[in-house]
């Protein structure tokens, strides 16, 4: 694949590493994720609007 | 050409993905995480630089590498892979200062056509979510991956 294509793609290739397994079910980021719930519970999660669809 | 955006590295789960920041200051490496919050399905999106030495995360520091852009085009390209396998997460992320959270409204608003094509995407304001719009100061943001 030529470095163009590379970057007309949207999702990326990602390689898997194992040393980073390490990480899994860590929290890293405790702040971040605090005012996460935070504002989920004040503002809970936003309405999407499904789209009507004609018969 | 140049590549736009770092190569990932991520654990199977695609939860945490590492990459590595390039520029003058040398090479720093970046950890991304997608941590479930209280809500099943609502994730929390952040991300810092992790020190070399002591493998300790630091989501304040500004690293001055002059790749601003590519960072948050990669950031952006792991919301893209995460969201690939869990397709149903709503996705939260804001800045660890508001300096921050404009520098990813900034980042969101160069992306937002192409963004918009593929998520729902909402701004933070007044307790409220709104449909996200350019030239608002949200202090956070959310994104679900749209269905196909």
């Amino acid at each position: 694949m030529t470095i163009k294509e590379l970057n007309k793609r949207k999702t990326p290739i990602v390689i898997i590493d194992n040393s980073l397994e390490k990480y899994k079910d860590v929290i890293l980021f405790p702040e971040k994720l605090a005012k996460a719930n935070e504002v989920l519970k004040r503002i809970g999660l936003p309405k999407l609007h499904a789209k009507k669809h004609h018969r | 050409m140049k590549l736009l955006r770092y190569q990932l590295k991520a654990e199977k789960s695609l939860m945490v993905f590492e990459f590595i920041s390039e520029g003058p200051k040398g090479e720093i490496p970046k950890i991304i995480e997608f941590t479930e919050t209280n809500l099943n399905g609502f994730y929390n999106l952040a991300f810092g630089d992790k020190d070399k030495l002591t493998g300790k995360l630091n989501d304040k520091i500004i690293s001055n590498n002059n790749d601003a852009e590519k960072i948050l085009a990669t950031v952006v390209s792991s919301v893209y892979a995460f969201t690939d396998k869990y397709p149903d997460a709503w996705v939260y992320a804001t800045g660890s200062t508001s300096a921050r959270t404009r520098w990813y409204l900034m980042g969101i608003l160069k992306y937002l056509d192409e963004v918009k094509n593929h998520f729902h995407i909402f701004g933070e304001l007044n307790n409220d979510w709104k449909e996200f719009e350019k030239n608002i100061n949200y202090d956070g943001f959310v994104v679900k991956r749209k269905k196909n």
